[in-house]
């Protein structure tokens, strides 16, 4: 019979065996193994069969093979291009004989990330031509020289010791397996730090699903988690995307799950950007102005993130008594510095426009004078601003540089707009503003860093739209951080003072409480994690669209929109394949059926959805250093179950 | 009495301390007479005051606080209701005991003066040249003091430390933590004298509990170097812990409170400015001796505007009732309602966003509460519907289509679908509080009596900024105001049921000791009071809800899906058979 040795150096060896059908499956790989070289990874694949003879013991005529067998010789791991979810691709080894499920665990063990039953491997969109030769010059992280520990149990006890949550041994912050040479650190570095916001031109060139339709036609593509890649047809160097594809995030902990943070949040940035997912205009601005906060903090502090050792309770202790006695020493001080912080004097806006009056600005309140002069007197107003809401009202071009309190009193709000001369100014008196609504005086330490932040933001206005696509770190464009319904809405001047407003809220967070904050936002949106189906219903003629979300099921009429039922896992009793006509029924408790035939993605990969949903709900805290492949492959294998 | 100046009050309560027993309704009538006094000379002589101390004025909150408290008092007694003065007097007599230990140190007898003092008595100028303005800062002042006693303190702690052995430290230890409680009332009740009183030189009350114990230790030694340099290390850290707890708690504001009860009557209460309302909740049921329940909630009315809101337990009440206004006729009260925690008792008629109530099994409440609350991040249930929304200024009520969403309430705007780019923001929740309208119908001629407003809590009196929503039933309100709650508070509003939970079933057990009959499944027959007073809502799920732990609750979702895969695989496995011939 012929075998085909598949030898990268050698090129391919075709030769005949003859062979008796009594040998046992291992013999003949040693046979075929003579050569000085190592095969441990080489196994037989069946072609015809599209099957692997992965049982040593067995012998040939076991395993159904007769002379017209063709077999392969060839390694179970093989390079593959791995697109990752912000958008960078990884040229690494990963395993092509056993379940795709078990390819994808190795897979996050070798980038790090914990629980890998979360992500699966799929399909990529088909891009057209033209693009196909500028992927020709797109950059490859490569992995492949990083050792791959070939053994399923191995691979089995580092994913447990991930899941268990013991501290991985660190090397310079990273993973031992990255810190080998300075082209891995390159690649951890690329791994666990949040990619610069893209060009709008190319959130706007790249693909949109349109409609729910659209949206359905993507989880069509998704891998059989129970067949290896070579049974579904995936070839050496092929491309596949890795993807969040479960939304349940177990015990996200900034701690372990760098590269996985990281990820999850380009994975969702990416499902806001290119309108995966609704939401509002106010939620858009909100993920626009954390979007800018999580690029700015990543590029100022890289390392921060990897060394973030818990601060010792006295340094905490002594931090803050430093910082209450420097407080209140300098509520004092305020009060000789707010008239130099003044002296170009803010003006008020009364009915008739613009008055000038003297602000002094002291712990958590601004009163105003007519004149410096008086400045010492009785106020003509003070006004407390703990608790209001502060807006900016700012052109850069026009030299508009106004502040809009909102500032609650018994008998409503007062609106008050006070507007400074230049952009100093603004950013100081802006800043003291922010921080008396949140009950801190001028002294907090967070000051001079909140003066920043605005200024900082401040600059992205003045470079005009045109040059604005020239791109560096102080500069953004604001098009980068929204989707491209709004480049049309607004102009990027629009959007500036908008985003603003909303990064003033999230300005004082930590690079991960930002990313955490980005994530619960996300997962608060009411489409989140619902992965649509078209599917048609039993007894109903027209195609409906099945949304399957971590909690329930949902059915939607395809043409309005509207959601027509929601099933909750927590009633369901039980559900099954019929893989004859190919139709998942479901039972709910209080003999709800229901049956649906899948017009969109094979029964399969609905199966396996609503299958992984409940796998990931039995994930318990106390438990999370076991993951049970077999409690997976049970609930999502079908009747290919192992 | 009357007469009394500051300083001979204060001789006159010390007097007092020594035959405690006696006269302490006359006392009490001092005290109040002089606070009264204060209070009116503060207004009266406010210009005055203000060429003095025009800071003071400005900054310090302690001084509105006693003002504040004052009109509750005055209240009670021209009410002359059967107030529950000996509670108030407890609170009082504890002041009064700490006066008299800071009017002693005053008087010079046996101890050195404070070490501290030199200092105090020059920073005033000091600060005064830094100011350039001539002005005393009386707020600032007693915390300079106080920081310089620190200094002082950890100067001397450290010497000892140095010399101390391990057993001394210990021992030592106990001794300044056991004082701290002690020490931390004077400076509190320090900080307020100091607003009342400016022409009193404050005084450092921490320096007995911080230094005296200092000289006392005795030196053993008998450990090597190091250790006693880990040792005087260690020693400052915890003084330093001490010294920061002894800062935060020298500007910890009191108010006298009045709540009401459900009978009509009235309890007058001292809180402080850290107590959040579980722990109000909770001393008020110590007190009043009723029967334990989740249920019990503190209600903040305003009649003004007619309307109401449970606080939740998780609040700071101090800071609420803080933005009720001098002359304000807003009422506390201590009462039970059923709907605080309606929400968790039968979770699925909030939840899933059904229009018709339903029971559920308690095993899938508990699932659902642990999906919705204890995942990553809060589900907001899906509220959505047609409200009538009062118009700004008008009388008129019209018609929209409101959504909820974790970002605020939204509506959708004429002529558009409900996608979510097309919403407009009708309101964020950070800044406003969720209230019940009480008879809107007749007040402002709205549709239903199924109101609810949103205001920022601080505004006391008719605005346009507060927004009125009507309801077409009361489900329908109590559905959108308990989803504004998740939304606004989150996980917080489960973890404070819990927390009520917990205090339940350490109620019961208690009471099982005396009663042995009380059993586990049983509860609700121990619960009278619950049910009498409502009429609303039966809730079934009190009782076993009730004796349920959030560790129960685990294992139960995953028995519940582990059920659910039994049976997904066994249906597996049959239509396996089906399938191969």
């Amino acid at each position: 019979m012929p075998v085909v040795k598949n030898d990268p150096q050698n090129r391919r060896h075709i030769s005949d065996y003859n062979v008796r059908g009594k040998i046992v499956v291992v013999r003949l790989c040693l046979c075929l193994a003579e050569m000085k070289k190592d095969w441990s990874d080489h196994a037989l694949w069946w072609e015809q069969k599209q099957q692997w003879l992965l049982r040593p013991a067995w012998t040939l005529d076991k395993c159904g093979i007769h002379a017209d067998a063709r077999l392969t010789f060839t390694p179970q791991h093989k390079p593959l291009r791995l697109g990752l979810p912000n958008g960078m691709t990884v040229r690494l080894r990963a395993c092509f004989s056993g379940p795709t499920f078990r390819t994808v665990m190795g897979i996050c063990k070798l980038l790090s990330m914990r629980h890998p039953e979360e992500l699966s491997l799929l399909r990529p969109v088909e891009e057209k031509k033209k693009k196909k030769d500028k992927e020709a010059q797109e950059e490859v992280y490569d992995l492949t020289g990083v050792p791959l520990t070939s053994g399923a149990d191995e691979m089995y006890r580092h994913a447990a010791l991930c899941l268990s949550g013991s501290v991985p041994n660190l090397y310079n912050g990273m993973p031992a397996h990255f810190a080998d040479s300075p082209q891995t650190e390159a690649v951890y570095k690329m791994l666990s730090i949040s990619q610069p916001p893209p060009a709008p031109e190319v959130i706007a060139k790249m693909y949109r699903p349109a409609s729910v339709v659209d949206k359905a036609h993507i989880h069509s593509r998704w891998l059989d988690s129970s067949r290896s890649l070579m049974q579904q047809g995936i070839q050496e160097n092929d491309r596949l995307w890795l993807r969040f594809k479960y939304y349940t995030f177990h015990e996200l902990e900034p701690k372990y799950d760098a590269v996985r943070l990281t990820q999850l949040y380009e994975q969702a940035r990416w499902a806001i950007l290119l309108e995966d997912i609704d939401c509002t205009e106010e939620e858009m601005m909100l993920f626009g102005a954390l979007q800018y906060h999580i690029n700015k903090v990543s590029q100022s502090e890289p390392q921060a993130m990897m060394s973030c050792p818990a601060m010792d309770d006295l340094d905490s202790a002594l931090q803050s008594l430093e910082v209450k006695m420097e407080g209140e020493s300098s509520s004092m001080d305020m009060l000789l510095t707010s008239p130099s912080i003044s002296a170009s004097r803010p003006k008020r806006l009364t009915l008739k426009g613009y008055k000038q009056y003297w602000f002094v600005f002291k712990d958590a309140s601004i009163s105003y004078f007519k004149s410096k002069e008086e400045g010492f007197g009785e106020p003509i107003q003070k006004m407390d601003l703990k608790g209001c809401e502060v807006a900016g009202d700012v052109n850069v071009a026009g030299q508009k540089f106004c502040i809009k309190l909102l500032i609650p009193s018994p008998e409503g709000m007062n609106e008050v707009y006070l507007r400074c001369e230049n952009e100093q100014q603004y950013s100081r008196w802006m800043a003291a503003c922010r921080l008396a609504a949140k009950g801190k005086s001028l002294a907090d330490s967070s000051f001079s860093s909140e003066v920043k932040n605005i200024q900082a933001f401040l600059s992205m206005q003045h470079s005009n739209p045109g040059a604005a696509s020239a791109q560096n770190d102080e500069n953004i464009n604001t098009h980068s951080l929204v989707s491209p319904r709004y480049h049309k809405k607004y102009k990027p001047k629009q959007l500036t003072p908008r985003i603003l407003e909303a990064y003033q809220n999230v300005a004082q967070l930590s690079l991960t409480d930002a990313i955490l904050r980005f994530l619960q936002i996300w997962q608060a949106l009411p489409d989140f994690g619902v992965s649509f189906f078209v599917v048609r219903f039993k007894g109903s003629r027209k195609d409906e669209v099945l949304g399957i979300a971590p909690n329930r099921l949902i059915r939607i009429d395809l043409g309005v929109g509207d959601v027509v039922k929601t099933w909750r896992y927590n009633n369901m009793r039980q559900w099954n394949v019929n893989w004859d006509i190919r139709q998942v029924a479901i039972e709910f408790d209080g003999n709800v059926n229901i049956a649906f035939g899948c017009v969109t993605a094979d029964c399969k990969i609905v199966h396996e959805y609503i299958g992984g949903y409940i796998f990931m709900s039995t994930r318990s805290r106390e438990q999370s250093d076991t993951l049970n492949e077999e409690l997976f492959h049970k609930l999502t294998g079908g009747h290919e179950a192992l | 009495m009357d007469q009394l100046s500051d300083d001979e009050l204060d001789h006159a309560a010390e007097e007092d301390s020594d035959k405690e027993d006696q006269d302490l309704d006359k006392m009490f009538g001092a005290w109040l007479g002089e606070l009264d006094k204060l209070t009116k000379s503060l207004d009266d002589g406010k210009p005055e005051k203000l060429r003095k101390a025009p800071l003071r004025q400005e900054t310090n909150l302690a001084n509105f606080s006693y003002r504040f408290s004052m009109y509750n008092i005055n209240e009670a007694l021209n009410q002359g209701d059967p107030v529950d003065l000996d509670a108030l007097m407890a609170d009082l007599c504890s002041i009064e005991q700490e006066l008299s230990s800071i009017g002693k140190p005053n008087s010079g007898t046996s101890r050195l003066p404070p070490p501290g003092e030199a200092k105090l008595r020059q920073r005033p100028p000091a600060g005064h040249s830094v100011s350039g303005h001539g002005r005393p800062l009386a707020s600032n002042f007693s915390l300079d003091d106080i920081t310089a006693q620190l200094e002082q303190a950890s100067l001397s702690m450290d010497e000892a430390a140095q010399q101390s052995s391990a057993g001394a430290v210990s021992d030592h230890e106990v001794r300044s933590l056991g004082r701290s409680p002690r020490s931390s009332i004077n400076s509190a009740s320090a900080g307020s004298m100091d607003s009342l009183d400016m022409e009193k030189p404050p005084r450092p009350p921490e320096v007995d509990g911080l230094q005296q114990p200092a000289p006392q230790l005795p030196s053993q030694d008998t450990i090597a170097v190091c250790l006693q340099e880990e040792q005087a290390a260690k020693l400052k850290a915890e003084k330093i812990r001490v010294a920061l707890e002894k800062i935060k708690e020298a500007q910890v504001k009191k108010l006298v409170i009045r709540v009401h009860m459900s009978d009509e009557s009235s309890k007058t209460m001292m809180v402080d400015e850290r107590q959040t309302v579980r722990q109000v909740l909770d001393s008020l049921l110590d007190k009043s001796h009723c029967g334990y329940s989740p249920d019990w909630s503190l209600v903040e009315t305003i009649t003004e505007l007619q309307m109401e809101r449970i606080f939740e337990d998780h609040e700071n009440l101090v800071e609420n009732l803080l933005n009720w206004t001098r002359d304000s006729h807003n009422k506390l009260m201590f009462t039970e309602r059923i709907e605080k925690y309606a929400l968790f008792k039968n979770p699925q008629n909030y939840l899933l966003g059904r229009k018709e109530t339903s029971e559920m099994a308690d095993r899938n409440k508990e699932a659902l509460l642990e999906e919705c609350f204890c995942g990553s991040s809060v589900s907001v249930p899906e509220m959505e519907g047609v409200l009538w929304l009062k118009e700004d200024g008008k009388k008129s009520w019209k018609k929209r289509y409101f959504l909820l969403r974790a970002s605020g309430i939204y509506y959708v705007p004429k002529g558009k679908a409900k996608a979510s780019r097309d919403l407009v923001c009708f309101l964020q929740l950070d800044h406003v509080n969720v209230y019940h309208g009480q008879d809107y119908r007749s007040k402002y001629k709205a549709p239903t009596d199924y109101c609810l407003a949103l205001k920022h809590p601080q505004i006391q009196k008719k605005s346009q900024y507060i927004k009125y929503l009507c309801c077409d039933d009361v489900r329908t309100l109590h559905q959108w105001v308990n989803g504004i709650r998740i939304a606004k508070y989150g996980k917080q509003l489960y973890m404070n049921y819990q927390e009520a939970m917990k205090r339940t079933e350490a109620a019961y057990d208690w009471s099982s000791l005396s009663s042995s009959s009380i059993k586990s499944g049983s509860s609700s027959s121990s619960l009278p009071e619950s049910h009498s007073n409502h009429s609303t809502q039966s809730d079934s799920g009190v009782s076993d809800s009730t004796c349920s732990s959030h560790a129960r609750s685990q294992s139960v979702v995953s028995s519940i899906f582990s059920e659910a895969w039994k049976r997904g695989t066994q249906m597996e496995e049959s239509s396996k058979v089906r399938v191969s011939p």
